[in-house]
């Protein structure tokens, strides 16, 4: 056991942590128009740095670096709050299109690697709420392979700058049933496929999807027919730890930022980080900022165990940095007094972007209940 | 960054998991999984079977009859030895003083301190904290003056577990004082010396460990002195520093929770099972994910290389993980319900004695009094408002 970065990964985390700090700092974005969240340019140095490719196998365009390696990106996107739809696209859509499809993942990951195509994943509906395997979004057969596809997709993630989308719909089953799930590809400008951009509180942006009698052919699949719940729970599984590590970086910003404030600021004639309940509040922040970053590595170490293992272990991760973020950027503001409150000031984004994190995979009291459901259906636990 | 467990320590688990099996006597595991304190002669027995195997000593180095052991590897067996029960071994012999004796003690103490504590034989009462000295433990006044080749020692010690059982206590006294850390001297003391007495305290559990422990004109030959004169705080800070990675106690907390699962399970509200009630279970997986958090803070903490700004691990881990042992302790008093409230005859006491001693369930004695006892874990070993201090002024800068 070694949680030790190896010199690649220090350097991969150094280069961008130099870059982001260079040409995506909050400051610079603040005052520059947000509209979509993507600038093309910048999302072909992402590609150039290697960073679409580096959690990617080698034969699909990749690096062969694994989940570490998103997680590391991540991080430092969490301390810049980097809008660009680096996890929607680059993560989740990525790591589901891996898993749901060898030989279309071995066509298309190079491309995305290289920047040239920007696939979103639309699976998330209005009542998932969590839940993998929701999906009412309904493909009918249509003769000869073909399916005609209807239905409704909510905060599909970078879904306003995606040339596809890998969409779930159901194939047979009812809307919580694993089987019957089926993945599509589609391009984005198919006949029937509506789309409205949305603005997250954040400042990232996701799209709403109406699906009104898209036509698709047997082409168009990923995978087997009712089989796409195990893709999607590979890519959300990765997902999930990319945006937890992510919320780590966010974290430890915002406690940084919020400690250099108390060093300056001056109130009763001495600096504010003379007041012991203010030192104290602070030291709580870093505790749960390291159980949380604890949890990551260990949500990291679980990924390979069998399915029910990794779900709980996912689900405690996401429930204390969940947890642990809203408190850290909670009390950010708190920390800050008014000026924590306004738009201009940085330490108020970092509260959106933990407020954001929640509402996406699952929030922590979701992932509680799934624990406890498990707590409830374990046999009688013997005496220890 | 390698998330995976050495399959050789995996083995290693499977060998200590073995040997707690055919080794542990059933009794001791039965009184060591309750929450009273140990009993001496369990701790003396189980010392003394650890040592024939060779594991007297998990922390400390070979040449000293340790295992050598490496931090997660001690961790691995303190983890399996509190899941089965074994009761705790002596904290102050192996962890405090012990050290401290191989680093720094001359040859003929360690050749008489430190072979029996290997076996069981010399059990270390804490001779730390007095009345004036309690977090801020350099305020200590207990005076030591040399005559010839003694110490006379006068003061007043407090909070010291065991010194009624004890065979040998560890005192911080102050050489001079007119410093305050550098005139600490760290001296080993036979509690059978005239002068000492010992005053029980009985804590809110009922229970007695703890004492009050008074120093009148006792003499303590010089050479008992550890280490050199008023070099005591140094080698008490390297102790603390030893204990950081395991101050948030997780094996004792995996088999608290294991025991309120063990309990959930059990009792029941109307036919149903506690653990079933709306609300509950959502309380317990709480737990699980923050003892979760803990224990991988933990693991962090022993495979940290020693460059670089370090965490301050010790003091992050003691504050949630005492947190957590009380929080643990909550939920089970509330799952015990009306055996929550009862306390019972700890073992080796003659339940005729008393005769409101209640009956309940085998998992309820000791639930209460432990729980009781346990507001002390927030307290102990440095208050937990000391150490948030300890962060903010150390790693964050404030």
């Amino acid at each position: 056991m070694d949680f030790h970065l190896t010199d690649e990964q220090e350097m991969l985390r150094e280069s961008a942590r130099r870059f982001l700090e260079k040409e995506c700092s909050l400051e610079q974005r603040l005052h520059a128009p947000v509209e979509g969240g993507f600038d093309a340019a910048r999302w072909s140095r992402f590609a150039d740095m290697g960073w679409l490719a580096a959690s990617l196998p080698e034969d699909c365009g990749g690096l062969g670096g694994d989940i570490v390696e998103a997680a590391l990106l991540m991080e430092e996107f969490g301390r810049t709050l980097v809008v660009d739809p680096f996890w929607g696209i680059g993560v989740l859509a990525a790591q589901t299109l891996l898993a749901a499809d060898a030989e279309k993942a071995r066509e298309l990951l190079p491309l995305l690697c290289a920047g040239e195509l920007r696939p979103a994943l639309a699976h998330h509906e209005l009542q998932s709420r969590g839940v993998i395997e929701h999906v009412t979004t309904q493909a009918r057969p249509a003769g000869d392979g073909a399916w005609t596809l209807h239905g409704e997709k909510t905060l599909v993630m970078g879904g306003n700058v995606a040339d596809r989308f890998i969409v779930s719909a159901r194939t047979a089953g009812d809307s919580r049933d694993r089987d019957g799930i089926t993945l599509f590809l589609i391009d984005a400008n198919a006949p029937g496929l509506q789309r409205r951009d949305v603005r997250l509180i954040d400042n990232r942006w996701t799209a709403e999807i109406t699906l009104d009698r898209v036509q698709v052919t047997a082409a168009d699949l990923l995978g087997e027919v009712g089989q796409g719940w195990t893709a999607l729970e590979y890519g959300h599984a990765r997902g999930l730890i990319a945006l937890c590590a992510e919320a780590v970086g966010v974290m430890e910003r915002a406690m940084w930022i919020t400690r250099d404030y108390l060093r300056t600021r001056k109130q009763f004639g001495v600096t504010l980080n003379t007041f012991q309940a203010l030192q104290h509040r602070m030291a709580e922040m870093l505790i749960e900022l390291e159980l949380s970053r604890s949890m990551v590595y260990r949500a990291m170490a679980y990924l390979a165990r069998p399915l029910a293992a990794r779900q709980a272990a996912l689900s405690v991760t996401k429930a204390r940095v969940g947890q642990s973020g809203r408190f850290v950027c909670a009390h950010g503001i708190q920390l800050h007094g008014g000026i924590g409150v306004t738009e201009e000031y940085s330490i108020g984004h970092y509260f959106k972007r933990m407020t954001v994190f929640e509402n996406e995979l699952g929030s922590a009291q979701f992932h509680l209940e799934q624990l406890a459901l498990c707590e409830c259906a374990e046999p009688v636990a013997a005496r220890p | 960054m390698d998330f995976k467990l050495d399959p050789a320590d995996d083995a290693f688990r499977q060998e200590v998991r073995a040997f707690l099996q055919e080794h542990l006597p059933p009794d001791l595991a039965r009184r060591g999984a309750c929450g009273f304190h140990p009993i001496r002669a369990d701790q003396r027995r189980w010392q003394r079977t650890l040592f024939d195997r060779g594991w007297g000593a998990p922390n400390w180095p070979v040449e000293y009859g340790g295992t050598g052991w490496s931090h997660l590897r001690q961790f691995i067996f303190d983890e399996e030895c509190a899941l089965a029960g074994a009761p705790a071994t002596d904290n102050g012999g192996l962890r405090m003083f012990g050290p401290v004796i191989y680093a720094y003690a001359g040859d003929e103490l360690k050749a008489r301190l430190l072979p029996g504590i290997l076996k069981g034989e010399l059990y270390w009462g804490q001779g730390f904290s007095e009345p004036n000295a309690g977090s801020d433990l350099a305020a200590l006044a207990t005076r030591a003056v040399r005559e010839g080749d003694e110490y006379v020692v006068n003061g007043h010690k407090i909070w010291t577990t065991g010194a009624h059982t004890c065979d040998i206590i560890g005192l911080l006294v102050k050489t001079n004082p007119e410093a305050k850390q550098r005139g600490i001297s760290f001296l080993c003391v036979d509690p059978a010396t005239p002068g000492i007495t010992v005053r029980p305290i009985i804590d809110i559990g009922e229970a007695h460990s703890l004492n009050e422990v008074f120093f009148d004109n006792v003499r303590v030959p010089v050479s008992n002195l550890l280490g050199e004169e008023n070099k005591g705080w140094t080698y008490a800070k390297a102790v603390l520093e030893n204990e950081r990675a395991t101050s948030a106690e997780v094996p004792l907390n995996k088999r608290k929770l294991a025991q309120l699962r063990h309990i959930a399970g059990h009792e029941r509200s109307d036919g149903r099972r506690v653990i079933d009630l709306p609300g509950f279970a959502p309380r317990l997986a709480q737990l699980e994910v923050d003892l979760r958090a803990l224990e991988w803070l933990t693991l962090r903490a022993l495979t940290e290389k020693s460059e670089g700004v370090s965490l301050p691990y010790g003091s992050l881990l003691k504050v949630r993980g005492s947190e957590l042992v009380q929080r643990i302790g909550e939920l089970t008093i509330e799952a015990l319900e009306q055996y929550g409230s009862y306390l019972y005859a700890e073992p080796g006491e003659n339940p005729d004695a008393r005769p409101d001693w209640p009956s309940g369930p085998d998992y309820a004695p000791g639930v209460a009094a432990d729980f009781m006892y346990r507001r002390a874990a927030t307290i102990y070993g440095g208050a937990n408002e000391v150490q948030r201090t300890i962060i903010a002024r150390s790693f964050l800068g404030l």
